[in-house]
């Protein structure tokens, strides 16, 4: 099992989503704050790989928990909770992208590595990483939306199939070929990894 | 294309496609012992489980800043609220005090929390500040230089003998985690701050830096 971003590590018993999305939809402003802690990190990820924009992203981000707040009544408990709340941020980024697609330079991409040199191996393993980025931002949003759902997220194909609307075959082959370029991308490096 | 041993190779393929969820432990029991009974025949299949378990050390190892995305989105969920408290024709501030010091969330809060509400009162502090310099004509504009929440069961007496203790005066709050913005002599803030910390009715008091008068 995967670790959680570590913004999950509430100190006191910690009520479960579903619990709060009930508070929440009495108007629990505390219940609210404890669900926003608990996604905040997860979403802005995801919605990193998906959107190239900061200030979209923040926008999405909050679009996205304001429908959280306003909607958790809505919320029937057929799926996860958080099948749920990620099916509308990746509704709400679709959304967005479709008033702002990406620019076709991404400005923003060197400043989100670190360049401060460090120790040769530090070096290294940044490398590694920038390669992996730069992978990435050559996949398209769909194959990078269900990269980031499984490696980061921790998610199972079923749920991601759920939360992007698709078929499970067609999230397997989305994977499959995105690990496939992530290879090819940075055939050397990762080589040096094994 | 099929390879060259279709009965090798289907299988081969279909556990290759779900190592990704091998790796991070989202399988079914069906799916893994599938997945299991080729990596113990096949070698590649165990260099690509390698190279899934690496990609998601890497894909966790950038952990998102959160505080800055909180403050913006509680602005945004409270703005309605401020509007309403404002309108109110007599706002009677130790009534409402009493009542909001009565609410049983304020001793139930988790310790994650407190920590929020010493943010939460820095965001809020730089939100209001600029209120008080524009009040020319009151008497020395103070800003906020501590923090506090009282017990829930405090009184309104007790909430005033707090604060005239330690000298103390309102000049914010309550917050949504129902913690009040508080200003003493910046001389007195340490001392202050002790008679506060060990004051029973007081459940938490701290410090905000950076922002006195």
């Amino acid at each position: 099992m995967l670790k959680r971003p570590r913004a999950d590590t509430a100190r006191s018993p910690a009520p479960d989503d579903r619990e709060l999305l009930a508070r929440i939809a009495s108007g629990d402003l505390q219940a609210f704050e404890r669900l926003y802690r608990l996604y905040q990190p997860r979403l802005t990820r995801f919605l990193t790989t998906l959107l190239k924009r900061p200030q979209l992203i923040e926008e999405v981000l909050d679009d996205t928990m304001m429908v959280v707040w306003q909607t958790s009544g809505n919320f029937r408990g057929s799926s996860k909770p958080s099948t749920w709340i990620f099916a509308i941020a990746y509704r709400k980024a679709y959304k967005a992208k479709a008033r702002w697609p990406d620019p076709v330079e991404d400005p923003e991409f060197d400043t989100r590595i670190s360049r401060d040199p460090g120790p040769d191996e530090e070096l290294h393993h940044q490398r590694q990483r920038t390669a992996l980025m730069k992978a990435m931002d050559q996949l398209s949003p769909d194959h990078r939306a269900v990269v980031d759902l499984t490696y980061f997220h921790g998610m199972g194909y079923r749920e991601i199939a759920d939360i992007v609307d698709c078929p499970v075959d067609t999230v397997k082959t989305r994977m499959f070929h995105a690990r496939r370029r992530l290879k090819q991308a940075m055939s050397g490096s990762l080589v040096d990894w094994l | 294309m099929a390879g060259p041993n279709l009965t090798e190779q289907r299988p081969h393929d279909e556990a290759e496609e779900l190592l990704p969820w091998y790796a991070n432990g989202q399988l079914d029991a069906a799916d893994r012992a599938r997945v299991e009974a080729q990596l113990s025949s096949c070698a590649h299949c165990r260099q690509q489980l390698a190279m899934e378990r690496r990609l998601i050390e890497e894909f966790q190892a950038i952990a998102p800043e959160v505080e800055s995305g909180w403050a913006r989105l509680r602005a945004r969920v409270e703005a309605p609220r401020r509007i309403r408290v404002d309108k109110s024709p007599a706002p009677r501030p130790f009534a409402e005090l009493r009542a909001l010091l009565s609410r049983p969330a304020v001793a139930t809060l988790a310790t994650a929390q407190v920590a929020f509400v010493v943010l939460a009162g820095g965001a809020l502090l730089s939100l209001s500040k600029p209120v008080y310099h524009t009040l020319g004509s009151a008497p020395a504009p103070a800003s906020a230089n501590l923090i506090v929440m009282f017990r829930s069961d405090a009184t309104e007496e007790d909430v005033r003998d707090v604060l005239r203790a330690s000298d103390a005066s309102i000049v914010g709050g309550p917050t949504a985690a129902n913690a009040y913005l508080l200003h003493v002599a910046p001389t007195e803030r340490q001392s202050a701050l002790v008679k506060l910390q060990s004051d029973g009715n007081v459940q938490l008091a701290q410090p905000i830096d950076g922002v006195a008068p």
